[in-house]
């Protein structure tokens, strides 16, 4: 398979405001040390939970936030430093969903100005291709060709949903990355959309970085998947491998977590303890250790490595 | 949208109503009536009632109300205690020098104000942004009287660049050379009122961009691949005009009431002035015309700034 998007040891770190009269400079580690790949056509799940740096690292890539340090190698070019002009264009390819369909849509413009706007400017089209663009895309993600006119407070989530999409797909992206896409939505018309994503995705050919914070979600579109815990990819592998041979304590805490629509099944949840802690302050050693139920002496002392098994790669101290 | 327009003049109209009722019962609470102000110790009492039924003072409250009313759609506001002339006159004799200065003024300040308000809002906390601010703040905070004289005391008297009041040289006339004689009264006027206002539109504005880019959907816009400048002057701008428009509106409808110490202290002819002198001589019947004018010019701006504001953000609209 053909790689298309490179992450290599991505950190993003923000700085705290701290008072003047204090000596060290704190830093959020949103981020730290995370490095993937995604190949042409597949879908690349990102799990994790608020805090856990999934939608930092989506927007670096985007470069909608700048890197801290890391690399972002987009087919097989160096788009860490870019700005301006080259930065738009490479925008054009590397396409974003966003979570929050009501406020990631500007109020002024019609719907059909807000999707037909970067094909104008980026001189794709010209008004009357656009039009006829847009309206392809209105029939491939299920809305009315009627719609062009109206604005985005007319529409409800689903409907705007499908909005933001044929948005992103506008542009002929190579990678959408979808920031927790349908987190926002109640859950049957999650589902409508999830299933949009797939039709889209044998349709069009894209690669996604589908970020969202219910394994269940990521299940159903994932080829594969990485599990994200402050900051760190904690594991990373094929989907299946994922769900039938869960390794890190983590992992498997969530995937006990996913409800089962069978009342009479008995399922033996794996509680965890307390919250996730502050990415300003993260513990000593495997950070995950002050809420692991399978912890040892070593796991407060040394950070674990990403080890790889066969392609299951996981970091902990277990294995 | 029409029907909306209808809405808003129906309301406009409702309140014209109620503003010139309690105007009418404003001056009727007065402990003195017209007669007894006007009137020469050496009248007598048989004088001085010939002198209420002339005014029509006589007859009982509400025929003098209907009477008010009847006049005040034929044009008339009554007549001047101390000029003898009608109020309608005096005052459209004052209104087009007002309007001349205000409406330069005001023009001026919007094309300065909203512009330095944006870059202000999005350069927010730099060196640039500071300074803005600060001038501002020092401008709403003057002393009006004070800047006048100022300005008056060096370009009117030590530098005689200037003239030093009024609004025309008298004995100048015809074409060019009486053009540029006004706009030579009008630069000094126009100086001081900029200095107050400039704030006003600075100040709302940059609040409003600030607020406006933090928004999801200028998110949205540069992940589009939107050039910096279109994200700025478009998306953010467009939609933080709407606290901008508001305060115009409301700062144009006062317009008519002209500036009360620049015109003073300019000796300029406006309707600012007449009002100082109508409160320094108690002439009742031109302070409640001004009155009347200027609630008639508010509520028609008001309507203005409903219809602009419907028509910036297509939330608004008729509900």
């Amino acid at each position: 398979m053909e790689k298309i998007l490179e992450v290599n040891n991505l950190k993003k770190f923000f700085p705290l405001k701290t008072s003047i009269f204090s000596r060290e400079k704190k830093y959020v580690q949103a981020v730290n040390d995370v490095s993937f790949e995604l190949y042409k056509g597949e879908t690349l799940g990102l799990v994790g939970e608020s805090g856990s740096g999934k939608s930092t690292t989506g927007r670096s890539i985007l470069k909608l936030i700048e890197p801290t340090d890391g690399q972002i190698i987009y087919k097989n070019k160096d788009i860490t430093n870019l700005k301006g002009e080259k930065l738009r264009n490479t925008r054009k390819e590397l396409q974003m969903i966003f979570q929050d369909p009501y406020a990631s849509l500007n109020p002024r413009l019609t719907i059909g100005e807000a999707i037909s706007e970067p094909m104008l400017a980026h001189n794709l089209y010209n008004r009357k291709e656009a039009r006829e663009k847009v309206m392809d895309l209105f029939h491939s993600v299920g809305l009315g060709e009627d719609y062009y006119n109206r604005y985005p407070h007319q529409f409800s989530g689903g409907q705007r949903q499908r909005i933001g999409i044929a948005r992103a797909l506008g542009l002929n992206p190579e990678v959408i990355v979808a920031d927790e896409p349908v987190s926002a939505l109640d859950v049957s018309v999650q589902a409508q959309i999830i299933n949009l994503f797939k039709d889209l995705q044998d349709e069009f050919g894209f690669a996604y970085l589908f970020i969202a914070h219910d394994l269940s979600v990521v299940k159903y579109l994932s080829d594969r998947i990485a599990v994200m815990y402050l900051g760190e990819i904690v594991e990373f592998c094929k989907k299946d491998d994922l769900f039938n041979n869960p390794m890190h304590p983590y992992t498997k805490a969530l995937i006990s977590a996913i409800p089962v629509p069978d009342p009479t099944k008995k399922v033996d949840r794996i509680i965890l303890e307390g919250d996730i802690p502050s990415p300003v302050d993260p513990p000593v050693g495997c950070k995950f250790n002050n809420r692991c139920y399978k912890k040892m002496d070593i796991c407060e002392k040394i950070h674990p490595k990403l080890q790889d098994f066969n392609g299951h790669k996981v970091r902990c101290h277990l294995y | 949208m029409g029907k909306y327009i209808q809405k808003r003049l129906f309301k406009g109209a409702i309140t014209f109503f109620i503003t010139v009722t309690l105007t009418f019962f404003i001056v009727r609470l007065m402990p003195s009536d017209p007669a007894t102000m006007l009137m020469d110790p050496r009248m007598t009492e048989a004088q001085r009632q010939q002198m209420l039924m002339d005014f029509g003072l006589d007859k009982p409250l509400y025929i003098q109300y209907f009477t008010y009313i009847f006049n005040l759609f034929k044009g008339e506001l009554g007549i001047s205690f101390m000029q003898k002339r009608e109020v309608m006159d005096i005052i459209m004799d004052r209104l087009p020098w007002t309007l001349l200065l205000m409406i330069i003024t005001q023009a001026i300040t919007m094309l300065v104000g909203i512009p330095l308000g944006i870059y202000a809002g999005y350069r927010r906390g730099s060196v640039f942004d500071q300074v803005t601010n600060a001038f501002a703040i020092f401008g709403i905070s003057i002393f009006v009287p004070w800047l006048g004289f100022t300005l008056l005391y060096f370009f009117g008297y030590r530098l005689g660049l200037l003239p030093i009041g009024g609004a025309y040289t008298p004995g100048v006339e015809g074409g060019i050379q009486y053009f540029l004689d006004v706009g030579q009264h009008l630069i000094l006027p126009i100086i001081t009122l900029m200095t107050i206002y400039l704030a006003n539109y600075v100040l709302y504005t940059r609040g409003s961009v600030i607020d406006v880019l933090s928004e999801d959907y200028i998110r949205t816009a540069r992940s589009k691949g939107m050039e910096e400048n279109r994200v700025l002057w478009k998306h953010a701008s467009k939609n933080a005009m709407i606290p901008t428009v508001t305060a115009a509106g409301l700062m144009l409808g006062r317009m008519v009431g002209g500036a009360v110490l620049t015109e003073t202290v300019f000796a300029y002819p406006g309707v600012g002035r007449m009002i100082y002198q109508a409160v320094s001589q108690q002439d009742f019947p031109i302070l409640q015309g001004a009155f009347i004018i200027l609630a008639l010019s508010v509520i028609i701006m008001n309507i203005l700034t409903d219809v602009i504001n419907a028509y910036l953000d297509p939330r608004i609209k008729i509900d």
